[in-house]
């Protein structure tokens, strides 16, 4: 039986059973409340963005889109399932992909529990999204030719499988990976959006304050910044003393450096009471006081109302 | 070394045939249909003479000529073959940004006139039905045509605005339903309608994202000859019932394409489709999509016909060029268009990575921001590259535009 797409909303959403269906556009089911779909449905696209649901029928078949977005009880999902592109994006319930999944477009930004790939799967020719997925900790040896892979905020990623590449692009913005494999030689490289050459990426170590001062990109050179460290950056691109003043560390320096086209960078540089260590923390640059900056990181604006008894 | 190459585009319709014979050729070139002139040169061996065709041929096909036996046109008669198809070449329009603002010129390889009740039917032009200043009829003279001999014979039609009253301030929401209705009323009397162009329409006449379009699938329904449908205009236009069993082309021309129109595009039934032209346009002009929604199309599951694709006028075309290089429609189109739209040496690189050895010959780059040394690694490939840009193309410019939009 084929079903218009509004018609078939309003039965799932009453809880009526269809049998075996084909919805031939667009099924809107966002902020659906029930737990789960019908069985037999086939349909162009589905979209059930804030749905309740916690999983999905094992024969559900989707053409084109599914959008599962903010589906935050879902928890797994059937094998097998094939979609043109699959959005999963904030399925913070959702650990793992199920076996066999077969899509070109995956997007699994915030699914911040999300950890276990399947064994074998398909997920090829376009775009993996992985933006700020916490707990992932290695990528599959299966995907082979992506166009684009988004790995930015993964932290704990250390490496990419020799075997995958990518057409396009390849973001490790905050991720721990130190090089490319061999299979993905010429891709070009971003950083949280930026795209950076190699050096800026894997070679931060080489980066000097003079290169990055003179960086005439804003966006590249706030990540040449990021990259060499703010302490470093600061120790050696010649810091304006703003204020100084002690505390429980010791000695405490309010910092400006002159950015071209970009507000000034201006940063507090401490020192850590409990481990020693020295910090650079940076903070809005109409701050002039070491204390006010202190009082604006712990979140007080009025740095008369921040009276700390001791600072650890 | 006997070549015959063809020409068209939304001004012209051009044929340029060379014949050599040992240390000299002939050169014949001229308007379609017309004899056109003859020039020969003659060289002091045939080495030479050769070697100067082979240039001149090179030449020519850079600028978008191609071999007429190849697109299925011929060059001393006009666009349609005997069987009645439009060849490839004649179903587009448009090749450059200066192009699009003006009216055509020539439609399917047809000069294009506007329609004027009080002369004579001409069978050789294809008639153009729009609203001016004088009239207040929102398509003048169409019913007047449609009751002539010649309507029966009729292949194609223009139609440019239709505003009607709205030239007066009266209606400006008129939508292009008007000119649906009326065609599909008068389709007996039009039984041999082969293409059509809906909404010929200048940014001077109507900005493109401000024309009134509507659901155009009662063509298909109303005329099952129809080989090519070209509109333009994306707002209100929809295409609820997308079958058609000898529609060749389609081209859809929009500021910015709804995500619906490409959802109608990738569940449509056009077994016969060869050329596909989208405008996928920006975001501020309604454009919704994403690469994602065109998957269905590049999975290659759709239109086993298909020779030339284009996603035109795209903001998103660095990020399309990499998916695009990984699609399986590649292996089996001859020309891949993603000109008028915002493509970077980003995009470029990927480009580079394209399947070769295909069936595919084309890449239509034009209005581009491609770096000049980018520029010339793609040309390098072993395909014909258009990488031209308009000569008042704004390159220094940090915000970037594709060609239909401010």
């Amino acid at each position: 039986m084929v079903l218009a797409p509004e018609e078939a909303a309003k039965a799932i959403r009453a809880g009526r059973s269809l049998g075996s269906v084909h919805v031939s556009g667009r099924l809107d089911l966002s902020s659906f409340a029930g737990k789960n779909l019908p069985a037999g449905l086939h349909c162009y696209e589905l979209d059930a963005r804030g749905a309740a649901l916690v999983g999905l029928p094992d024969d559900l078949r989707i053409d084109g889109r599914l959008v599962l977005n903010d589906c935050r009880n879902l928890k797994s999902l059937p094998a097998g399932l094939t979609a043109g592109s699959i959005s999963l994006r904030d399925c913070t319930a959702l650990t793992a992909l199920p076996e066999n999944i077969n899509t070109w477009f995956l997007d699994l930004t915030g699914c911040n529990r999300f950890e276990h790939w399947p064994k074998a799967g398909t997920i090829h020719n376009g775009s993996l999204i992985l933006r700020n997925c916490i707990n992932v900790r290695e990528l599959p040896p299966w995907i082979e030719r992506l166009a684009h892979l988004d790995l930015a905020g993964c932290v704990g990623l250390r490496e990419i499988p020799n075997g995958l590449a990518v057409s396009s692009w390849v973001d490790i913005g905050g991720t721990g990976i130190s090089s490319l494999p061999p299979s993905m030689a010429g891709a070009s490289l971003r950083w949280r959006r930026v795209p950076v050459s190699e050096r800026i990426a894997f070679h931060p170590e080489q980066l000097t304050a003079q290169e990055t001062l003179a960086e005439r990109n804003a966006e590249i050179r706030r990540v040449m910044i990021e990259r060499m460290g703010y302490l470093r950056f600061s120790q050696e691109a010649g810091a304006k003393l703003l204020d100084e003043d002690r505390d429980s560390g010791g000695a405490r320096q309010l910092l400006q450096i002159e950015l071209l086209q970009d507000e000034p960078l201006v940063g507090l540089s401490c020192v850590c009471p409990s481990t020693g260590r020295q910090y650079f923390l940076r903070v809005p640059p109409k701050m002039t006081t070491c204390h006010q900056a202190a009082a604006w990181m712990a979140g007080y604006d009025d740095p008369s109302l921040y009276r700390p008894q001791i600072e650890t | 070394m006997k070549r015959e190459l063809i020409y068209m585009d939304a001004k012209s319709s051009k044929f340029w045939n060379i014949d050599q014979v040992g240390n000299s050729y002939t050169v014949k070139y001229g308007r379609i249909g017309t004899e056109g002139q003859s020039l020969t040169k003659s060289f002091p061996s045939e080495e030479a003479a050769t070697k100067d065709a082979v240039l001149l041929i090179k030449e020519k096909l850079g600028k978008g000529y191609v071999d007429a036996a190849a697109s299925g046109a011929s060059a001393g008669s006009a666009a349609t073959a005997p069987d009645g198809l439009i060849p490839l070449i004649a179903f587009s329009s448009i090749n450059h940004r200066e192009e699009i603002g003006q009216n055509v010129g020539t439609f399917i390889g047809k000069r294009v006139t506007d329609y004027d009740p009080e002369k004579p039917v001409k069978t050789d032009v294809v008639y153009r039905f729009r609203s001016d200043w004088e009239t207040n009829e929102v398509i003048p003279s169409l019913e007047k045509y449609l009751t002539t001999n010649e309507a029966l014979t009729t292949t194609a039609i223009v139609f440019g605005a239709w505003h009607g009253d709205a030239w007066h301030g009266d209606d400006p929401e008129q939508t292009a339903e008007v000119v649906v209705d009326a065609l599909v009323k008068g389709k007996d009397r039009l039984p041999q309608l082969a293409a059509l162009y809906i909404g010929d329409i200048t940014s001077e006449e109507n900005e493109m994202s401000w024309i009134k379009q509507c659901d155009l699938s009662p063509l298909f329904k109303a005329f099952p000859k129809l080989q090519l449908l070209r509109a333009r205009g994306g707002d209100g236009l929809q295409l609820t019932v997308p079958q058609h069993a000898n529609l060749r082309a389609l081209a859809l021309e929009t500021g910015g394409m709804d995500v619906g129109i490409i959802r109608s595009i990738c569940t449509s039934d056009f077994p016969n489709l060869e050329y596909l032209e989208l405008w996928l346009g920006t975001e501020e002009y309604g454009a919704g999509y994403t690469v994602a929604d065109l998957q269905p199309l590049l999975s290659g599951k759709l239109f086993p016909k298909l020779k030339y694709l284009g996603l035109r006028t795209c903001q998103l075309a660095d990020e399309l060029a990499g998916v695009l290089v990984n699609s399986p429609l590649l292996q089996r189109i001859e020309t891949l268009d993603l000109s008028l739209g915002v493509l970077t040496d980003e995009g470029a690189r990927a480009l580079l990575l394209l399947p070769l050895n295909t069936t595919l010959k084309k890449l239509n780059l034009h209005y581009n921001y491609i770096s000049a040394d980018m520029i010339r690694q793609l040309k390098a490939l072993p395909l014909t590259v258009d990488a031209s840009k308009p000569s008042n193309m704004d390159e220094e410019d940090e915000s970037r535009f594709v060609a239909v939009g401010e």
